[in-house]
C-alpha cells in the first residue's frame, strides 16, 4: 500500500505544480509561459503531449485487434488495461492540446468548420471520434458494476458491438495514427532531408503498432509493481516478440527509404539532425527489437519492462524530433522547453496515471480486483483527500484545515502569483545593445550611418552652416553641453543605436565629484535616500547645456530624461527642419520625403568622388575592430 | 484577375515609409519583444519589414500572398484563405490558434500574438478592404520612388519582364515568386538571389498545399480498406478456429460473432495455436505498410 501512496503522493504534487503553471499559462498567455517564438511556434507540448501521447495511447488498438480480430484470447487479460490507457491517454492528449491551443475555447471548431485537405483537421476528426470509440469500448466495464435494469440493457447493447467498435477504433487509429505523420509532409523547408520523406505516414503508423505493444507491456510491468500483481511475464514475452517483428519491419522500411533515395550518406553527417536520427533509432527501434529476441530478456519481468521503456522513450524522442527537434539547424532557431512547460506536461501524465489508478481500483480492469476492501482502509490519513491535515506541534496540534482544500490554496494562491508577476520575469533573452557609432566629419560632409549597415547619409555640413548663419548657428542644431565645446558626439548621450539610453552617466559623474565625498552636490537633501527624484537638475550645474536659440529642447525636470535612439534622435534632427522647410516652401516640396537623404550614396557611382565612400569605410571598419562592433 | 504586389530591390532605398503605412493603416503598436521575435523584423504587430542586405540592398519582406497558399490548405478550420482577387487573409472568429500556419508557411510569414491570453495570427492582408474600395494597399501607395507597386499579377509579371529585358545587367534573370512555391502574388526582381527570403534560406519550387494531398486523398481508400482487411482477417480466423473445434469434438458451443464471453474465461481450445502468436500478429500489421 505505502508503494502506491508514495507514487500517489508524487503524481498529485506534479498535478498540483502543473495545475498552477497551467492557471498562469491561461491568465498571461503562451509568450509568458513558454520558449516558443515565431520561428518555432510548435515546441514541448505539440512534440510531447499530443504527437507523443497519441503514439503512445496507440496500445489500445493494437491489443483490441489482437484479442478480437486476431481471436488471440489469451492476451484478454490485459485488453482492458489497454483499452483504459488507450482512453486516458487520448483525453490527456486532448487535455494538452487545450493548453496549447492559443483559442483552445474554440477548439469546437473543427466540427463546423472543415477543411479537409487539412491534415490537422482529419487527426482532429480522428481523434474526437476514436475517443468515443474508445469510451464505448470501456462503457461495459463501467457498467457492469451497475445493478440497474436499464444500464444492464446498455451494457448487454454495447457488448454486442464490441467487435463493429473494435474493429472501427483500428479503422480511426489507421489513419490519425499515419496523419500525425503527414502534419509534417507540409515542411519541407523546416525538416531536414534525413527525416523528411513522402512516406512518413506510413512510418508514423507501422511504429505507432510497435511502440502500442510495447506500451501496453510498460503499463503492465508498472501496475503489477504498484498493485503488487502477478507479473503476466510469459505473455509480455510474447507482445515483446510481436513488437520486434513490427520494429525490424520499420527499421527495414525507414532505412530502405533512406537507402532508395539516396540519402543514406547523411546519416554519416555528424550534424546534430544525424546523430539525432542515430540515437533515436537505436533507442527506438534496434535496441528493443535485439533486446526482445535475447531469451535472458524475455525470460525476466525486469528485462523486458527496460527493454519496452527504452523503447517507448526512442519513439518519444522520434516524435518530438518530427513535430520539431529535427527542425532546429536548419531554421537557426535555438528552442529549449521552459520549466512550465515541463511542468504542465508533466502534470497531465500525472493526472492521467491518478485517473488510470482511481478506476483500476474501482473496477474490473483485472481478472483479481487491484485492491482488496481492506486495502481502501489503510490509505495513510495523510493522503486521503478528506482526511483531516495536523501540524506536529508539540505545544498545541493546531488544527490546518483538510489537505485536499490546502493544495487547492496553494494551487490558486501560486497561480496568482505566476499571472500578476510583469511577463519581464519570464524573460530569457533581451534584445543585444548595439553601442551608436558617432558620424564621420570631413571638411564639407559629414556621412551618418544611421542604421550601421555600411550605407550612408551624407550631410552637407558646409552648406549648412552657410545657410544657418556661419559661426553663430552652431547652437541651432547642437546642443553644446560642455564648456567650450561647439559640437560634442551625438552618441555621448544616444548611447544606443536602436535602442533608449539614459542620458545621465552617473559613474562619470560619481568620479568626476571625487567618489563618495561627491554624493553630497547633487543628492543635496542628506536625510533624503539617494535616488533621482531627490537629486538637483542638470541645469543647476551645466548653464551651458543647451545653446541660445537651440533647436534641441532639454527637458529640465530632473535626470529622468531618457536618450532617443541615435537613429532616431538624427531622423528628428533633419526630418523637423525639412519638413518645416518643405511646408513654407513650395519650391522645396520633396524635402521631406524619404528619398530626399536616403539616395543611393552618390560616391558609388559618382565620378567626381570614386574613393568618397570606400574611404569612409575602411575608416569604419578600423573603427569597429577597435569597438569590436561588425560593420 | 489576380491583384499583385511588384517589389524592384534596386530601386527600394529603405526608407522604410511602406512599413510606416502599414502601422498606421492597421494601429499596429511598438515593436513585438525581442525574445519571441527573429531577426527579420516580422512581428505580431509588423506586418512588412524591410530587410538589410550587403551592397547596399534594401529587400522588403511581407506575405507573398501564395496562388496556392500552404497556410490555408495548413488550417484545419479554414481560418485562413485566399481571395479570388489574390489576398490571403484571416479570420480570428474561426481560428484555434494551433499555428501549424506558421509551421506550414514557406518564408515564415504569420506571427503570433505571444503576449496576449487571446492571441491569434497577424500577418498581411494586402489591404484587402482597400482593394474592395478599388484603392491600392497603404505600402505601396506610399512608396516614395515606386519600389513596389500594385496592378494586376499579369501586368506586373510582365513589367518586371521588360525592366529585366531593359536592363539586363542589373538584375537576375527572374521574376522572383513567379514559379515558386506555385506562383506567388507578390513579385520581387532583384540583383541579387532572393533565398534568403524562404524560411530554411533555400528556394522551394513545390507547390506546398500538394505535399499533403496525397496523403489526404488516401484517406477515404486507407479507411475502408482497412475496415475490409480488419473484417477480412476476422472472418478467416474465426472460421479457423470453428473448423479446429470441429474437428477436435463438439464442445465448441460459442456463436459466432459474440467472441467474447463477457470477460468470463475461454475455453482452453485457444491453446491450440503453437507459434501462432508472432506468426498471426505480422500480416496485420505489414498490410497496409505494402
Amino acid at each position: 500500500m505505502t508503494r502506491i501512496n508514495k507514487f500517489k503522493a508524487v503524481m498529485w504534487f506534479l498535478v498540483g505544480f502543473g495545475a498552477a503553471v497551467g492557471i498562469a499559462r491561461f491568465l498571461s498567455g503562451l509568450g509568458a509561459t513558454t520558449n516558443l517564438t515565431d520561428l518555432t511556434p510548435w515546441g514541448f507540448w505539440i512534440g510531447f503531449d499530443v504527437m507523443g501521447g497519441v503514439a503512445l495511447a496507440a496500445g489500445g488498438f493494437v491489443v483490441a485487434a489482437v484479442v478480437y480480430v486476431f481471436h488471440l484470447k489469451e492476451f484478454k487479460p490485459i485488453s482492458r488495461a489497454a483499452v483504459l490507457t488507450a482512453f486516458l491517454g487520448y483525453v490527456a492528449v486532448v487535455g494538452g492540446l487545450l493548453f496549447d491551443l492559443g483559442l483552445p475555447w474554440n477548439i469546437w471548431h473543427m466540427i463546423v468548420y472543415w477543411n479537409p485537405g487539412s491534415p490537422l483537421f482529419e487527426v482532429g476528426w480522428c481523434v474526437m471520434l476514436y475517443t468515443t470509440v474508445l469510451a464505448l469500448e470501456f462503457a461495459p466495464v463501467v457498467l457492469e458494476m451497475a445493478n440497474h435494469p436499464i444500464l444492464g440493457r446498455i451494457h448487454g447493447f454495447l457488448k454486442r458491438f464490441t467487435l463493429p467498435l473494435v474493429i472501427l477504433g483500428i479503422m480511426l487509429s489507421t489513419l490519425h495514427q499515419s496523419s500525425l505523420g503527414s502534419l509534417a509532409l507540409i515542411m519541407p523547408h523546416r525538416l531536414p532531408p534525413l527525416y523528411y520523406t513522402p512516406i512518413l505516414p506510413v512510418l508514423f503508423f507501422i511504429s505507432a503498432v510497435g511502440l502500442g505493444l510495447m506500451v501496453v507491456m510498460v503499463e503492465a510491468s508498472v501496475t503489477s509493481y504498484l498493485y503488487q500483481r502477478e507479473q503476466e511475464t510469459d505473455l509480455l514475452a510474447k507482445l515483446g516478440k510481436g513488437a520486434s517483428a513490427v520494429l525490424w519491419l520499420y527499421f527495414v522500411v525507414r532505412i530502405g527509404e533512406l537507402a532508395v533515395s539516396g540519402e543514406l550518406g547523411l546519416l554519416w553527417e555528424g550534424s546534430f539532425t544525424s546523430n539525432l536520427y542515430i540515437v533515436e533509432l537505436l533507442l527506438s527501434t534496434v535496441v528493443p527489437a535485439l533486446l526482445f529476441l535475447h531469451p535472458r530478456v524475455s525470460g525476466s519481468a525486469g528485462g523486458l519492462f527496460s527493454a519496452a521503456v527504452i523503447g517507448v522513450l526512442g519513439f518519444v524522442l522520434n516524435r518530438t524530433a518530427v513535430a520539431g527537434l529535427a527542425m532546429q539547424a536548419g531554421i537557426g532557431d535555438h528552442y529549449f522547453p521552459s520549466w512550465m512547460e515541463f511542468a504542465v506536461s508533466f502534470a497531465i501524465v500525472a493526472a492521467a496515471a491518478l485517473a488510470f489508478m482511481f478506476l483500476a481500483e474501482r473496477l474490473k480492469v483485472w481478472e483479481k480486483p487491484a485492491l482488496s476492501p481492506s486495502d481502501f482502509s489503510k490509505a495513510a490519513p495523510l493522503l486521503e483527500p478528506n482526511g483531516e491535515l495536523w501540524v506536529p506541534d508539540p505545544a498545541a496540534g493546531i488544527y490546518m484545515g483538510r489537505p485536499a482544500r490546502l493544495s487547492l490554496a496553494f494551487v490558486i494562491g501560486a497561480a496568482l502569483a505566476f499571472a500578476i508577476s510583469p511577463s519581464r520575469a519570464f524573460e530569457s533573452a533581451e534584445p543585444v545593445p548595439s553601442p551608436a557609432r558617432p558620424a564621420l566629419v570631413s571638411s564639407a560632409v559629414m556621412v551618418i550611418d544611421g542604421d550601421r549597415d555600411g550605407d550612408f547619409v551624407q550631410f552637407e555640413h558646409n552648406r549648412h552652416i552657410a545657410f544657418m548663419g556661419d559661426d553663430a548657428s552652431c547652437g541651432k542644431c547642437h546642443h553644446m553641453r560642455l564648456p567650450k565645446s561647439k559640437a560634442g558626439p551625438c552618441a555621448d548621450c544616444h548611447r544606443d543605436m536602436d535602442g533608449q539610453t539614459d542620458i545621465f552617466n552617473h559613474d562619470e559623474h560619481a568620479s568626476g565629484l571625487g567618489g563618495n565625498k561627491g554624493c553630497m552636490t547633487c543628492h543635496i537633501d542628506p536625510y533624503k535616500p539617494k535616488t533621482r527624484a531627490v537629486a538637483g537638475r542638470c541645469f543647476e550645474c551645466h548653464g551651458d547645456m543647451v545653446a541660445k536659440g537651440s533647436r534641441v529642447k532639454l527637458k529640465n525636470e530632473s535626470f529622468a530624461v531618457p536618450a532617443p535612439s541615435y537613429r532616431n534622435a538624427m531622423h528628428k534632427m533633419c526630418i523637423t527642419c525639412h519638413q518645416e522647410k518643405a511646408a513654407k516652401n513650395p519650391a522645396l516640396k520633396g524635402l521631406d520625403q524619404c528619398a530626399n537623404c536616403h539616395r543611393v550614396t552618390p560616391g558609388a557611382s559618382d565620378p567626381k568622388h570614386p574613393d568618397f565612400v570606400p574611404a569612409f569605410k575602411e575608416r569604419y571598419k578600423a573603427q569597429d575592430q577597435e569597438t569590436g562592433h561588425p560593420i | 484577375m489576380t491583384k499583385a504586389i511588384l517589389t524592384d530591390v534596386t530601386r527600394c532605398i529603405g526608407c522604410e515609409s511602406c512599413v510606416k503605412a502599414c502601422v498606421e493603416e492597421y494601429h499596429l503598436g511598438e515593436y513585438e519583444k525581442f525574445r519571441w521575435v527573429r531577426g527579420d523584423g516580422l512581428s505580431a504587430s509588423r506586418f512588412c519589414s524591410v530587410l538589410r542586405r550587403p551592397g547596399r540592398l534594401y529587400v522588403r519582406k511581407q506575405c507573398r500572398h501564395c496562388i496556392e497558399p500552404a497556410c490555408a490548405s495548413a488550417c484545419p478550420v479554414g481560418a485562413l484563405h485566399r481571395l479570388p482577387n489574390g489576398p490571403v487573409v484571416y479570420d480570428k472568429e474561426k481560428c484555434l490558434g494551433c499555428r501549424y500556419c506558421m509551421m506550414a508557411c514557406p518564408y515564415g510569414i504569420p506571427r503570433y500574438e505571444w503576449e496576449s491570453p487571446v492571441p491569434g495570427i497577424r500577418k498581411c492582408i494586402m489591404c484587402y478592404k482597400r482593394l474592395e474600395q478599388g484603392r491600392q494597399p497603404a505600402c505601396t501607395e506610399a512608396c516614395p520612388v515606386k519600389a513596389t507597386i500594385f496592378g494586376d499579377r499579369n501586368d506586373l509579371l510582365n513589367e518586371a519582364k521588360a525592366r529585366i529585358k531593359a536592363n539586363p545587367g542589373k538584375y537576375k534573370h527572374k521574376v522572383f515568386g513567379e514559379k515558386e512555391v506555385g506562383g506567388t502574388s507578390v513579385l520581387y526582381i532583384s540583383p541579387v538571389d532572393l533565398n534568403f527570403l524562404f524560411l530554411g534560406g533555400e528556394s522551394r519550387t513545390e507547390v506546398f498545399p500538394k505535399l499533403t494531398e496525397a496523403a489526404m486523398h488516401a484517406v477515404p481508400p486507407v479507411f475502408l480498406a482497412m475496415g475490409a482487411l480488419m473484417g477480412g482477417l476476422w472472418w478467416v480466423c474465426e472460421r479457423r478456429e470453428k473448423n479446429m473445434a470441429k474437428k477436435r469434438g463438439p464442445d465448441d458451443h460459442r456463436p459466432p460473432g459474440n467472441g467474447q464471453g463477457g470477460g468470463a474465461v475461454d475455453t482452453e481450445g485457444d491453446q491450440a495455436q503453437p507459434g501462432g502468436t508472432a506468426n498471426q500478429e505480422t500480416p496485420g500489421e505489414e498490410g497496409p505498410g505494402k
